[in-house]
């Protein structure tokens, strides 16, 4: 007897967290289809998804727990597995995790992929039942949201943007391949940034090269990699101060531009309440800048406010930009300062301030422009000044969650029609700005805490800004932990997935970081390079064999944005769970009983998922990963639509209102267009730094962006005169899908996905012929191996390197010697990070080694 | 009836997902693409496009792959299908010397995608319905559009870049994607008229 | 191993530009070759031994054709099911076939019993057969659109020209098995003709070839310096024609020995095989998007 069903789910092979359809015959997964009741991917896949199937049956996943036996650690080191039970297994993490409990909570580091988004929260609720604050997703230094994430964070409530697909007319990407190759919700972008190209959208692409979003753009504009911030700041300038096109309205209502700014670059506040004071034109006076019916509001000229000399935020930008010219950005970012112009032309005038539009009965502001970013320019020592001045492009015209302008992801939702729940939106906080209302994960760069003297392993105290930095896997951590006087080390690293040999920067320094750790357990679904590391390994279900309430991290991340349906679907097994393999969230939940932390996680798991009435966890009762998820699922849509229902029908969907997308103009909130918070940062933290003998440069904590140099853009040695950087390849997820037949096969198909691109021209006055071996060398003697592709596709001083490829070990027998591992070039320290947020640079200096 | 596919270039993205949705459904073994995607760049930096190509068997309506078959494996079915009798392949290939788009494939050996780990369960079973030594390609997933359905790689398309239909019917949105928006075939001198057409990438 | 070198070899032809052809010259696809070369000089000796009456010729042919027939069926992934191609005729493989299954019982019948009615019906049969056998390969490459390089109508002419060649030699090479009754230095002489008019033929085409589309020339640039440069300069014009040539030359000076006559034959038959090797080696497909053409071409 011949069985045949399709169960719906939630794709896993990258955070995109699409909605799929498995269909099952005989207990056999024979196909994965997109699931087009779901807004998640709309029931169309990338090439990754449909190829999942290779995936889960690979024969070289891990089915029983394994125990290291050699104690040496190292690259290539064989870490002699031996196959243990689940109950020793779990046995001897308990002893080791018990013993560090007890000692120092902190000892215990958490790591975890991006990849795998359902794990986030279980991982997250652990560290904080156990009392770590050392997690990190992997990446680190490198990850996606140290910039990006904070400035979509600062600006739209949202870990990301989009242009407004359905009504922009001009979109400009800077590093980022949204709809094309990559990025968040990537597939269903990709829908509609189709239709968008349909429908005449202008798409102009800033990036170093042609590839997958400058292949689609109406125009490519070919940058050197880290100068984005130059080119931005030009634009601005050209702006505001050639052009004198801004939106008044806007910057006056919904930023802090009106602020008046005192000689101290602070704000000039009321003696009485503190807060910040404008300027308001009508009544002749300063008043504080939320006094109802402050409609006429200074942006521009100098008051005597207080007994100082006061000046709106806005004036002080204008001022600052202008020694941005784009002669100065030509320099810089190699963009001609004509093409600098125009676009900054094209910009402003495609932003029709002032003008509205008639959605839903609602009269809305109409700014069809949008500026985009992503890992590309956000991945830089500069990384926070590249992002503040490129969103700045979309402030000064006001073209900030409005009709056809930049949207966050999802930052305000009002809930299912019956339940009204979730329900979130952005407040105003401090000095007026806004306080994001996002949760399931928190996000919240704003307020800023205060800095303080760092005790967790990633320095994070002390960078508020910050989300991970790459002390936890630096050259120097030893140096810098000493110099701080972290009182601890680590002791039990936990890890879920990640491959930092790969993912971080370059693996000798990785490795060196994870030898020291003392005991490494892993969850794993394939023995990795990481797995060189572990002292235990534990067989994790794939995707496809495990269960989840929340696959997608509803819905400010991979969650689609602009006007349509809300989602929110389910992940569960397609197939039982081959061998012995468990769900880690399961095993999670098994330890928190075995480590007695069974209340905390409770009380943790009650307000991270947001756990309602009946449905909330008692502190004293057990609760299987299931019965969580059931009560997670009723908590939002009502008793009757548990788990169960979940199961039977894949996903909920309902439509959503105006007011969630285009919230900007309904809720009274402010962003800062001038970052007065800066400078209370740097006072605080810098004599931190100092009395720990760091060396701190000031310039980093300007309340306005400027252009920093990466230290690629500091070598002096003429020998180095290309510059190496990283893209995103559509056939891969980082370096895990290297391992997959079919999407390997593809890539050796692929032009560029296993080469290293080089200009054409470039090339060829080196006398380098396509298709030929070469040894690419960083200053620091640093050097990996490939092949090069000739190409017109890429800027004539860059090489360009897509996925993190170069895997070596045994155990990845498919994705084993291919590709090149670009990581490998890049530094991991103290000098490389940013001094604000942490965040390691990308780029780096490159030669053809002779 | 004629059933035909326009491909448009300028919504394509070069994803694969055509490529490997198809592996996918028919389950075809290393080296066999039902569906492929080319890339191509044209011009000389910095005025340089990168062109995404999906391709797949054009179903001619002047197809020389029938033309030269000599057991009539070949065939034209229903709806002007290009497809091929499994039964009746000796596996001579001069169907696949005579296509003029790289569409056809010998299916040379069972090996699966894990040279030396045997086949996985997901190979057995889609192998299992394989003959080796004939030669494959795609039907225009005939089965899924019987069902109702649309072919595996116009369905999963995730920039909609594929519009199957029936070229007949002038209404059908395939025929006015065709007319309005200047479909080409792929090398029309050859006189094999595909039923796919390309739409423009500009 | 093996499947990940084959496997690399797939996925580097699909990748490249000119895709090589490989299933009629590599792994099993050279039995095709050697198929083809004999049914070619199986049917020219099957002709030329009956102009010549020359009967031991019949029964080399008739050995050359079923051998052709066996070296057809080790090439076929399929071969069990050849029966199969009664039923299409529209094929020029389907005609090869039904001259393949004519000529065989045909001369089977005659070489066995070359009196009577059955005899002549043999000899009718095999005849027809043996013209078809030497018409149709040709046109099977002919009819090849995806490979440019052989789809010309050139290239019928060249193969009938090297199949009749190729029955000639096959003769002079069974010269020194007992030439009664046969004219060697009449055989000898018109083998010379037929050898520079097929090198007059190759350069035509080659000629032909190399004004025609991008593919054609790279299979020429395959041919002159590429993937069947080896095969093309050593076995079809040295070996093939210029040795028998210049032999056949020096029979103008004075008489050539049979034994030297014979070496004729085996180098004219050895250049006959390696020009259908060369040929399908050097065989590329219409690349998929030519430069500057096409819809995939942008409009500036
Ligand atoms: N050069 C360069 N490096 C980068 C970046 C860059 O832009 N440039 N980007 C950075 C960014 S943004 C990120 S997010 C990181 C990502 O870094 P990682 O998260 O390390 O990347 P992946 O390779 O996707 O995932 C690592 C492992 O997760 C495992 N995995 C996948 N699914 C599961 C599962 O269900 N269970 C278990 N247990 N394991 C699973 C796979 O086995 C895989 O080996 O890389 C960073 N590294
Ligand atoms: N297919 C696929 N999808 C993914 C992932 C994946 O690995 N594969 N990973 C997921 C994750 S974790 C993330 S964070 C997102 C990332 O999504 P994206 O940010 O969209 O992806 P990237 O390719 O890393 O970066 C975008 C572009 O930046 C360019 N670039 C590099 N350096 C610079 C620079 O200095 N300046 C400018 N202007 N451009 C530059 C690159 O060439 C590339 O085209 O994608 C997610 N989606
Ligand atoms: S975009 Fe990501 S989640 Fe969606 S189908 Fe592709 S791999 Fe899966
Ligand atoms: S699936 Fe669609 S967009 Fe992707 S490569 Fe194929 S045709 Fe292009
Ligand atoms: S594309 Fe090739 S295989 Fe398909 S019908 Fe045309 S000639 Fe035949
Ligand atoms: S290989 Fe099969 S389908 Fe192709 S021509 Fe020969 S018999 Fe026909
Ligand atoms: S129509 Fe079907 S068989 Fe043909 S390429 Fe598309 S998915 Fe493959
Ligand atoms: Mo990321």
């Amino acid at each position: 007897m011949t069985t045949d069903q399709w169960i719906a789910s939630t794709c896993g092979l990258c955070y995109g967290t699409c909605s799929i359809r498995a269909h099952v015959v005989d207990d056999v997964l024979v196909k994965i289809e997109g699931n087009p009741e779901s807004a998640i991917g709309r029931g169309r896949l990338c090439g990754k998804g449909v190829a999942g199937i290779m995936t889960l049956y690979d024969p070289n996943r891990v089915n029983v727990p394994l125990r290291r036996t050699n104690p040496v650690k190292g690259k290539g080191v064989d870490p002699g597995w031996r196959e243990i039970s689940w109950d020793e297994a779990l046995d001897e993490v308990t002893a080791r995790l018990t013993k560090v409990h007890d000692d120092d909570p902190r000892k215990l580091f958490i790591q975890r992929t991006t990849t795998n988004t359902a794990i986030r929260a279980p991982m997250m609720m652990f560290a904080a039942a156990f009392g770590t604050p050392n997690s990190w997703a992997a990446g680190g230094g490198l990850h996606c949201g140290n910039g990006a994430h904070l400035i979509g964070g600062l600006y739209h409530a949202s870990w990301s943007l989009v242009p407004d697909f359905k009504h922009c007319r001009l979109a400009i990407y800077f590093g980022a391949s949204k709809g094309h190759g990559a990025g968040h919700v990537s597939c269903t972008n990709m829908q509609d940034a189709a239709d968008a190209r349909a429908r005449g959208m202008r798409l102009v692409v800033v990036d170093p090269m042609a590839n997958f979003a400058s292949a689609k753009a109406n125009e490519w504009v070919p940058i050197r990699p880290g100068t984005d911030a130059a080119l931005a700041l030009a634009m601005v300038d050209v702006i505001l101060n050639d052009l004198g096109v801004w939106d008044a309205e806007y910057l006056a209502q919904k930023t802090n531009a009106p602020y008046l700014i005192g000689p101290d670059g602070c704000y000039v506040r009321d003696a009485e309440t503190g807060k910040p004071l404008v300027w308001d034109a009508a009544r002749g006076h300063a008043v504080r800048y939320d006094t109802p019916d402050g409609a006429a509001l200074a942006l521009e000229g100098a008051y005597d406010v207080a007994g100082v000399r006061a000046r709106p935020a806005f004036v002080l930008l204008r001022e600052h930009v202008r020694q941005f010219s784009p002669e100065w950005a030509e320099r810089i970012s190699t963009v001609p300062a004509a093409t600098i112009r125009r676009l900054a032309r094209e910009f402003a005038t495609e932003a029709m301030v002032g003008s509205t539009i008639v959605l839903d009965g609602k009269r809305l502001p109409y700014r069809p422009v949008a500026a985009i970013y992503f890992r590309g320019s956000q991945g830089h020592k500069n990384s926070v000044y590249n992002c503040f001045a490129i969103e700045l492009l979309n402030q000064v015209v006001g073209a900030a969650d409005v009709v056809g302008g930049a949207l966050g992801f999802n930052p305000v939702c009002y809930g299912h029609p019956e339940t009204g729940k979730p329900w979130y939106e952005p407040k105003s906080g401090p000095d007026g700005l806004m306080i994001t209302g996002t949760w399931v994960a928190p996000h919240l760069p704003y307020p800023i805490s205060d800095p303080k003297h760092p005790s967790t392993m990633s320095l994070g105290g002390l960078f508020p800004l910050g989300m991970f930095g790459p002390t936890m896997a630096s050259s120097d951590q030893e140096e810098l932990w000493t110099k701080f006087g972290l009182p601890y080390r680590p002791e039990v690293m936990l890890n879920y997935g990640a491959n930092s040999l790969l993912s971080v920067g370059n693996s000798d320094t990785v490795a060196e970081t994870l030898a020291r750790i003392p005991f490494i357990v892993s969850f794993d679904i394939t023995l990795t390079e990481f797995s060189e590391f572990a002292d235990l390994v534990l067989p994790d279900a794939s995707y496809l064999e495990a269960l989840d309430s929340r696959p997608n991290v509803p819905f400010i991340f991979n969650h689609p944005a602009g006007l349509g349906a809300w989602s929110w679907p389910v992940r569960q097994p397609v197939v039982p769970p081959a061998g012995q393999r468990r769900s880690a969230a399961e095993v999670l939940i098994a330890l928190v009983d075995r480590l007695g932390i069974r209340e905390e996680f409770n009380a943790v798991a009650n307000t991270h998922l947001k756990l309602d009435g009946p449905h909330r966890l008692e502190f004293g009762t057990p609760y299987r990963h299931e019965e969580i998820c059931d009560r997670e699922l009723k908590s939002h849509f009502g008793a009757e639509r548990g788990l169960a229902w979940f199961k039977e029908h894949g996903v909920i969907s309902w439509p959503k209102r105006v007011e969630e997308v285009y919230w900007r103009a309904f809720l009274d909130v402010r962003v800062p267009v001038y970052w007065e918070f800066l400078i209370g940062l740097n006072r605080k933290a810098k004599p931190i730094a100092n009395a720990a003998g760091l060396d701190w440069d000031d310039a980093w904590y300007d309340p306005l962006p400027r252009w920093m140099p990466c230290p690629s853009h500091e070598v002096q040695d003429g020998a180095f005169d290309l510059w190496g950087f990283y893209y995103r390849d559509t056939l891969h997820t980082n370096s895990f899908t290297n391992e997959n037949p079919w999407l390997d096969e593809a890539s050796r198909l692929d032009p560029f996905s296993y080469t290293i691109a080089l200009n054409a021209a470039t090339g060829r006055r080196k006398g380098l012929r396509d298709g030929q071996p070469v040894t690419l060398e960083s200053p620091h003697g640093r050097r990996v191996r490939g092949r090069v592709h000739l190409t017109e596709t890429v800027h004539p001083e860059c090489v360009g390197i897509g996925g993190c490829a170069g895997h070596w070990a045994k155990t990845l027998p498919i994705a084993r010697g291919k590709g090149v591992m670009f990581n490998d070039l890049l530094e991991v320290d103290w000098a490389h990070g940013s001094p604000v947020n942490l965040n390691l640079d990308t780029c780096v200096k490159l030669r053809i080694a002779p | 009836m004629r059933y035909g596919m326009a491909i448009d270039l300028k919504r394509c993205i070069g994803c694969y997902g055509c490529q490997l949705s198809c592996k996918a459904e028919h389950g075809t073994p290393p080296g066999v693409f039902f569906a492929r995607v080319v890339k191509r760049e044209f011009g000389t930096f910095p005025n340089t496009q990168l062109v995404y190509l999906p391709t797949l068997c054009f179903h001619c309506t002047n197809a020389p792959c029938v033309d030269v078959c000599p057991t009539g494996a070949s065939h034209y079915r229903e709806g002007g299908v290009v497809d091929i009798t499994k039964d009746d392949c000796v596996g001579c290939r001069a169907c696949m010397q005579a296509c003029p788009y790289g569409a056809r494939y010998f299916n040379e050996t069972q090996t699966g995608y894990f040279p030396g780990q045997g086949l996985t369960p997901y190979e057995q079973k889609k192998y299992a319905a394989q003959n080796v030594g004939i030669v494959l390609k795609c039907n225009f997933c005939i089965d899924r559009v019987q069902a109702g359905l649309e072919p595996a790689c116009v369905a999963n398309c995730a920039a909609r870049a594929r519009t199957f239909g029936d070229l007949d019917d002038p209404h059908s949105e395939v025929s006015q994607l065709v007319r309005l928006r200047g479909g080409e075939q792929l090398q029309p001198e050859l006189g094999t008229r595909p039923n796919v057409y390309y739409l423009p990438p500009a | 191993m093996a499947r990940s070198a084959t496997s690399d070899r797939l996925l580097a032809d699909l990748g490249a530009t000119f895709r090589p052809q490989r299933q009629w010259v590599e792994g099993r696809g050279i039995w095709l070759i050697v198929g083809h070369f004999l049914s070619g000089v199986g049917a020219g000796t099957w002709l030329f031994s009956l102009w010549l009456g020359y009967r031991p010729g019949l029964g080399l042919a008739l050995a050359a054709v079923a051998l052709s027939g066996l070296a057809h069926l080790a090439f076929l992934g399929r071969g069990a099911r050849f029966w199969k191609m009664y039923r299409a005729r529209t094929s020029w493989i389907a005609r090869g076939f039904v001259g393949m299954t004519l000529f065989l019982p045909g001369a089977a019948l005659y070489v066995l019993r070359p009196g009577g009615a059955l005899g002549g019906l043999g000899l009718a049969l095999a005849t027809a057969g043996a013209v078809v056998l030497i018409v149709y390969k040709g046109n099977v490459y002919a009819a090849s659109k995806g490979v440019p390089f052989w789809n010309s109508p050139v290239l019928p002419i060249l193969y009938a020209t090297y199949a009749i060649r190729g029955g000639l030699a096959l003769l002079l090479v069974a010269l020194p098995l007992g030439g009664r009754g046969l004219d060697a230095h009449g055989v000898g002489f018109l083998e010379l003709w037929v050898a520079v008019s097929a090198a007059v033929m190759l350069g035509f085409y080659l000629g032909v070839m190399r004004s025609t589309n991008l593919a054609a020339q790279r299979s020429v640039a395959e041919l002159v310096r590429g993937r069947a440069a080896p095969a093309f300069y050593l076995g079809t014009v040295g070996v093939g024609l210029v040795v028998p040539i210049l032999v056949g030359a020096a029979g103008f000076a004075g008489p050539l020995s049979q034994v030297v006559l014979a070496a004729v034959g085996a180098t004219s038959l050895a250049g006959d095989f390696f020009a259908k090797y060369a040929i399908a080696k050097a065989g590329v497909y219409i690349p998929l998007m030519p430069a500057g053409r096409g819809p995939a071409a942008p409009a500036a």
